[in-house]
């Protein structure tokens, strides 16, 4: 009993020393409903430096750009290449839409690796990316499908129920099943790497306190970045096959 | 996997606040899970005795060593996929967001650009129309040029011509003053030669009466 008892013990100091808190939340009550604290302060803060940089640098635009206007017209423009490839002409309406999925998860995941959170102290839980909490990966997910199933709607009315027979309606069942398989992934997807990330460099800090860690913040960098892209990608990719006709 | 369980798993063992929880591990996790919990649990926070405590380190150590599926299900459900109302708060956000950035960043921007494209290439093309109306002009200047250099040319030639017949009709003036001056001086010197012939005739009379005088004895 002592040896085990014992081992529980230094189980216990190993996490304590790592300081990983996952799944801990921060609760905030509204209305009877929990909400978690950390994941809306978080996003509060991203959407503060997109919207901030964005009217910072736009407020006087020139017609020769200069600095923060023409790093948003590069964004703007790589934007709506990604839109303009997955979508084909009509993309402009979506360009919205995508721009805003690409900065929001870009941002997110950015800030969970630059900024420094954790000065400040919740009282439980820890402040870190929004995408790393399930229920933010999940909502842009949901928001996706809507987009397509209204891009494709909008666009063929009542006719776009007619891709789930296309080829033939054997393949009714798989295609019905798409339509849960492409949030289920997107989110998931999300949401395990920026997860899978953060543990990686928290464990790796626990262990190695050094400069071992920081080519794999380096990775965690790349991949953050990755995914936003992947994750805009799909989403713009998911729009333009609702929308293109199946003659 | 194994990390994402290990890691929920640590609230089972630290949560708790008070320092009792490092020696009885497992007996909190009721407070933190859901209601359907695995039958051993309760048992566990029932039972004191140093038996069952050795027996809840055995299953908390087993949990946190092999992924004990159904027991990591539910863990996971309590702490990493917890859904409550963070979710439609966050899409709602999501819209905002976009709707404020469309309206501060992609429409003026892209509007912005899109008329500075089409700025860009009326000026392009309306230069193509100057350089087409330059070659007119070049045209037009190279037609002036010819035209001058062709009257130019008419003008000299005739001039040239004009000069020719007055240096003509000067040359043959001079050439028949010379002639009636050359006629004169011949003339001139015909009549002295006569004249020089005559007297030299005279001479030549008188010369022989005078030989004739002096070889001939007087009589």
């Amino acid at each position: 009993m002592n040896v085990l008892s014992c081992s529980i013990n230094t189980l216990n100091g190993l996490y304590d020393i790592s300081g990983v808190e996952v799944g801990q939340h921060f609760y905030w009550k509204i209305g009877g409903f929990q909400v978690h604290g950390q994941v809306l302060i978080t996003s509060w803060v991203v959407i503060a430096i997109l919207l901030g940089s964005a009217t910072l640098a736009l407020r006087n635009p020139q017609t020769i750009p200069t600095g923060g206007q023409n790093f948003f017209e590069y964004v703007l423009e790589f934007i709506r290449d990604v839109s303009k490839t997955q979508i084909g002409e009509e993309y402009g309406p979506w360009v919205p839409f995508i721009g805003t999925m690409f900065l929001f998860i870009f941002v997110s995941n950015w800030s969970g690796a630059l900024l420094p959170w954790k000065i400040i102290q919740l009282p439980h839980g820890e402040l870190a990316a929004p995408t790393n909490d399930i229920n933010t990966t999940v909502a842009l997910a949901l928001l996706t499908s809507v987009a397509y199933f209204y891009a494709g709607l909008t666009k063929k009315g009542l006719g776009y129920f007619g891709k789930y027979i296309q080829p033939t309606p054997i393949l009714l069942p798989i295609n019905i099943l798409e339509d849960f398989t492409k949030p289920l992934s997107l989110s998931f997807r999300l949401f395990g790497n920026i997860l899978a990330d953060e543990l990686v460099v928290v464990v790796l800090v626990s262990l190695v306190p050094s400069v071992v860690p920081i080519p794999v913040m380096f990775l965690g960098l790349f991949t953050s970045g990755i995914q936003a892209l992947i994750f805009a990608t799909l989403a713009a990719a998911y729009i333009g096959e609702s929308m293109e006709g199946h003659h | 996997m194994a990390n994402m369980i290990m890691a929920s798993s640590k609230t089972l063992i630290t949560s708790p606040p008070t320092p009792k929880s490092k020696h009885q591990p497992l007996p909190q996790p009721s407070v933190s899970l859901p209601l359907p919990l695995p039958l051993i649990k309760p048992r566990f926070s029932l039972s004191i005795t140093p038996k069952s405590l050795a027996a809840a380190a055995l299953v908390a150590a087993s949990v946190a060593a092999t992924p004990l599926p159904s027991l990591a299900v539910e863990i996971e459900k309590a702490q990493l996929f917890d859904f409550d109302l963070t979710l439609p708060i966050i899409a709602a956000e999501f819209l905002f967001l976009m709707f404020a950035l469309d309206k501060v960043y992609y429409s003026p921007l892209g509007n912005f650009m899109d008329g500075r494209d089409a700025e860009i290439k009326e000026k392009l093309s309306s230069v193509k129309d100057t350089s087409s109306e330059v070659k007119q002009l070049e045209e037009q200047a190279a037609a002036v040029m010819r035209a001058a250099r062709a009257e130019i040319s008419a003008a000299l030639n005739q001039m040239k011509k004009e000069t020719a017949t007055e240096v003509d009709a000067k040359l043959a003036e001079g050439r028949k003053k010379v002639e009636a001056e050359l006629q004169e001086a011949l003339a001139g010197l015909e009549k002295s030669k006569d004249d020089t012939i005559k007297s030299l005739d005279s001479q030549i009379a008188a010369l022989s009466q005078e030989i004739v005088n002096k070889v001939l004895p007087v009589q």
